[in-house]
């Protein structure tokens, strides 16, 4: 039988103990490398911009040593203004378009459409990348080329809306239109039909049922699609530059790479970057708080 | 084969106590059933001595070796899941075959163990299947293979049957008793169902939350249950609350008189009781004879009551009587099922299987303390 | 254009509808049907549009004949190019799976603190602007790491960008499997070595593949961050499509640059599709 066990007791629970911390210890050893990859080549480099954010132009690089100064977000709140403002005008619109046509979009495919896979096929086109997106409407908008006659007969000059703010808008929604609906489509799907059968019943109508009952319910889906969207948009520059007037080759992902890489103004850059992380983070933690938690399920 | 000890064996998540200081010890070649209520600590128990879930205190010896710390596999032991759990990638050849590649066996040797293994479960020609392609049964036949190619030195069962139909279940435990016995081996059973745990079991040990109430033979626990968890999870039971009021005669014919709710009954439970001790008098419905006028003489005891209830269930007929204020069940079998079938006024009860436990201090169900009454395990 | 409606549930009726109101409505409920699945079917077309285009520009040659020499100059002058966007491609998956497969698994089978923080700080790469990574990067690269002429720079900048796309499917797919299997292989006698190469990883291979699929498509197509990172040598294909179209405006050839690597990626879409379906993508959010 057994002997007194008060020792092996006591060992015991250092033993367990031991024990555990091995397994955390290995735990967090599979993960570094993924930790050291992100930090190494994410936040790293976004700690390095937000001080770079404070030197002037190219002063890092010379031998007296960076010059420090708010100079940079000076510039950025009075020159580069405009910059800013219509990045957050194309990404808003652009949110608001998805936003509007993908609900629906989602909702029917959700509830309705059979073919799901066929859909899902097609909607991979857009994420291949803005750039064919772009490029091919703007072949399409060119003056002389297959949509000229369709405009011609509305009577509206094809170069403005080549080079204008709504191709611009158009094309970004495109892009990111399978985002939208596959947040809204995934939220959606969780959404138990009876509920609407049950609204219905109770004499909802459509617009009612759909502001009462499913927007609630598909709030982490919404906002987790907004995010993205709005996320992918603020930092985009192929459809400005290609699609967009003046005005709108001022986003600021260009400006960005201008006065970054070809100009470089690191300073300056860096600045905007921060102003546009800024943005993008603003926007995440007040969806996110409205939310409660989506992305991290 | 092997030995397998556990010795003040105990499992806590954080303030929760899963297994209680547990003292086993199981017999080279015993099955040996763990049976008890969900949530009463015997896979946790199980799955300790397996290796997959570490002890919070206590240790675990397979023969004199000390297994506590040792990972499942430099264990050497066969664990049936509830679940097949075959691997769904793997072929049925391969999936048997599985414990013998890891360890680096010759691919000869391998395959003519699995054909071995596949006989003796009744699934030859089997082998070149998908789990997919096979019954519940078949593939919990395919497990019990895969766990027995590696030869291991004790079989682990986690409710291998319930997630089995009835019939599927009755077929196939007699085939791990027969394995079992076959091979030899050293098997711990766990399961909730009382049947399955008669059926197939050497010893089983009753847990309740934690604990080991009683280890026996089946004879044991249900014939001479030592708590009131025993008497009453084990089978139908009335339990009739008590106090010794006396002792009479010595030896063979020593009885214990205990008084309860106005009656006088008398018990042959050997059971160190003083007078004034609270006692719960246990009566197995099948063991209360209802009397016909005249009858009675044969028995110790004798009351009356008035019948509630006739529940007729074919083989048996089940008698609900008020004996002053409580309630007792009667179970009749054979001819006397339908003397009563209208199921009214008073009859008169005889019994002499009283078997009498202490009663639990104040906890109204289990034992108290650190069990060291009657529920104290056998070596 | 309007947005599709959704389809009405029948209001009640307050009394028995007669035949004709009845035939009225069944058609009114069809047609609301018909309304979504054409708002569908325009949607895709938009989408598509593009593309087919591009495709059909692509194959005019000078003079407005049809051609496919403009494929061959694929071949040709653009093959470097091609080529380059494989390699980069190749590497990043590479790094990603090598990276992901043991984070995924201490996420779901290890216990340590700080999870869910630890998987936010994982995935954020996915919301932050391109343009901030790049020239974030662009600094770093030029300062601290010095990689400005490696094709490392440029792959691990597309590793960091598209992990989460690596690590999503991957996690979901270990939380799906019932660890009962590695426990039966734990007592069978594996180590956690055999046991996961032999029974944890065929299991999540549609996951494994959902990731693959979704980063190589994304780096594959890759040309904002790597307009900023790249290596002066090195131009991969979307990259030169963009150079291109900003320089020298459209044209045929860079038409069927373009619409070869949409055919390639959508090739790619396809042959998971077919082999995996599409339920291993859940949980990643973007299909």
């Amino acid at each position: 039988m057994a002997e007194p066990l008060s020792l092996p007791l006591l060992s015991s629970a250092a033993e367990v103990r031991r024990r555990e911390r091995n397994r955390r210890l290995i735990g967090l050893a599979l993960v570094a490398p993924a930790m050291l990859l992100v930090v190494a080549f994410l936040y790293y480099p976004v700690t390095f911009i937000v001080q770079m954010s404070f030197t002037l132009g190219s002063s890092y690089l010379s031998p007296q040593g960076p010059e420090y100064s708010t100079a940079n977000y000076d510039a950025m709140f009075s020159r580069y203004l405009p910059n800013v403002l219509v990045t957050l005008q194309l990404a808003g619109l652009s949110t608001i378009v998805n936003l509007f046509f993908g609900f629906p979009f989602a909702y029917i495919l959700v509830r309705k459409v059979r073919y799901r896979d066929l859909v899902r096929a097609f909607m991979v086109f857009p994420m291949f990348g803005a750039l064919y997106i772009a490029f091919g409407m703007r072949f399409i908008l060119l003056p002389g080329g297959p949509a000229t006659p369709l405009f011609q007969a509305l009577g509206i000059p094809s170069t403005a809306v080549l080079y204008s703010l709504p191709s611009v808008v158009f094309a970004m929604s495109v892009f990111t239109f399978p985002f939208m609906v596959m947040n809204i489509g995934a939220a959606l799907s969780n959404v138990d039909p009876t509920l609407e059968e049950a609204a219905a019943c109770l004499g909802a109508r459509p617009w009612q049922t759909f502001r009462r009952i499913l927007l609630p319910l598909t709030r982490s889906g919404v906002i987790a699609g907004i995010l993205m969207v709005f996320g992918w948009n603020i930092g985009t520059f192929a459809e400005p530059i290609l699609l967009g007037s003046m005005n709108e080759q001022r986003a600021l992902a260009w400006t960005l790479y201008q006065r970054g890489v070809v100009q470089t103004d690191y300073g300056l850059s860096s600045a905007m970057s921060v102003v546009l992380l800024v943005i993008a983070f603003a926007v995440s933690y007040f969806s996110l708080r409205y939310s409660r938690g989506a992305l991290v399920q | 084969m092997s030995t397998v000890r556990l010795s003040q064996l105990s499992k806590h998540y954080g303030q929760t106590v899963a297994v209680h200081e547990l003292d086993l010890e199981v017999a080279d070649g015993e099955l040996l059933t763990l049976l008890g209520p969900s949530g009463c600590g015997k896979t946790t128990t199980l799955r300790m001595i397996a290796g997959l879930v570490e002890p919070s205190g206590g240790r675990i010896e397979f023969d004199d070796q000390d297994v506590t710390w040792l990972p499942p596999r430099a264990r050497n032991i066969g664990f049936v899941f509830q679940s097949p759990a075959l691997f769904p990638h793997l072929s049925v050849a391969r999936n048997i075959a599985f414990g013998l590649s890891v360890k680096g066996a010759k691919q000869a040797a391998i395959d003519a163990r699995v054909e071995e293994m596949l006989a003796l479960v009744g699934l030859t020609g089997y082998g070149a299947r998908m789990p997919s392609q096979l019954s519940g049964g078949q593939q919990q036949r395919v497990a019990l293979a895969r766990v027995l190619a590696t030869d291991p030195r004790v079989l682990l069962f986690d409710e291998p049957l319930s997630a089995l139909d009835r019939n599927l279940r009755d077929t196939l435990k007699y085939s791990i008793l027969e394995l079992q016995r076959r091979t030899g081996k050293t098997a711990i059973y766990v399961t909730h169902d009382q049947s399955e745990a008669f059926a197939i079991s050497d010893r089983i040990v009753v847990m309740n939350a934690g604990r080991a109430e009683q280890i026996g033979t089946q004879t044991d626990i249900y014939l001479q249950p030592r708590t009131p968890f025993v008497a009453e999870f084990i089978g139908s039971n009335n339990g009739l609350p008590g106090t010794v009021s006396g002792v009479e005669g010595s030896g063979e014919d020593a009885r214990t008189i205990v008084s309860s709710g106005g009656m006088l009954l008398r018990s042959r439970s050997r059971v160190p009781a003083a007078i004034g001790d609270k006692v719960v008098a246990y009566l197995r419905p099948e063991d209360v004879v209802v009397l016909q006028d005249g009858e009675g003489s044969a028995f110790e005891n004798v009351i009356e009551g008035t019948i509630e209830r006739v529940i007729f269930e074919g083989p048996t007929a089940q008698l609900r009587v008020d004996i002053g204020g409580r309630e007792l069940r009667a179970d009749i079998s054979g001819g006397r099922r339908l003397l009563f079938a209208k199921g009214q006024g008073r009859v008169r009860l005889g019994f002499n299987e009283l078997t009498l436990i202490a009663a639990p201090s104040d906890s109204p169900a289990g034992v108290d303390g650190d069990g060291e009454q009657e529920a104290a395990p056998t070596a | 254009m309007t947005a599709g409606e959704m389809s009405a549930p029948p209001a009640p009726a307050a009394r028995a509808p007669g035949a004709q109101e009845r035939a009225r409505r069944v058609t009114s409920r069809r047609l609301v049907d018909l309304l979504g699945h054409a708002y569908i079917w325009f949607v895709l077309i938009v989408f598509v549009l593009p593309f087919l285009t591009l495709l059909a520009y692509s194959f005019t040659g000078p003079g407005g004949t049809y051609a496919i020499q403009n494929f061959q100059y694929v071949l040709g002058s653009f093959g470097e190019n091609l080529w380059w966007s494989f390699r980069v491609a190749g590497l990043t998956l590479v790094i990603n799976l090598l990276v992901a497969l043991p984070a995924a698994y201490a996420i779901v089978r290890y216990p340590f603190p700080g999870k869910r923080l630890l998987f936010s700080a994982l995935t954020l790469p996915l919301y932050v602007p391109g343009a901030v990574i790049g020239i974030s990067l662009v600094l770093v690269y030029n300062f601290t790491y010095h990689l400005t002429t490696s094709v490392w720079g440029l792959v691990l900048a597309m590793a960091v960008g598209t992990f989460p796309l690596m690590l999503t499917p991957i996690v979901v797919a270990l939380k799906d499997l019932p660890i009962v299997f590695e426990e039966a292989a734990a007592c069978l006698g594996a180590t956690r070595w055999q046991t996961f190469w032999r029974i944890v990883f065929p299991l999540i291979g549609p996951g494994v593949s959902a990731g693959l699929m979704l980063s190589f498509i994304i780096v594959f197509n890759e040309y904002l961050v790597t307009l900023f990172v790249h290596p002066p040598e090195i131009t991969t294909a979307p990259l030169r499509v963009f150079n291109l179209v900003r320089t020298a405006g459209l044209a045929p050839t860079t038409a069927a640059l373009a619409v070869t690597m949409q055919l390639i990626s959508f090739g790619a879409v396809l042959l998971f599709f077919r082999v995996f379906g599409t339920r291993y993508l859940k949980g990643t959010y973007l299909i």
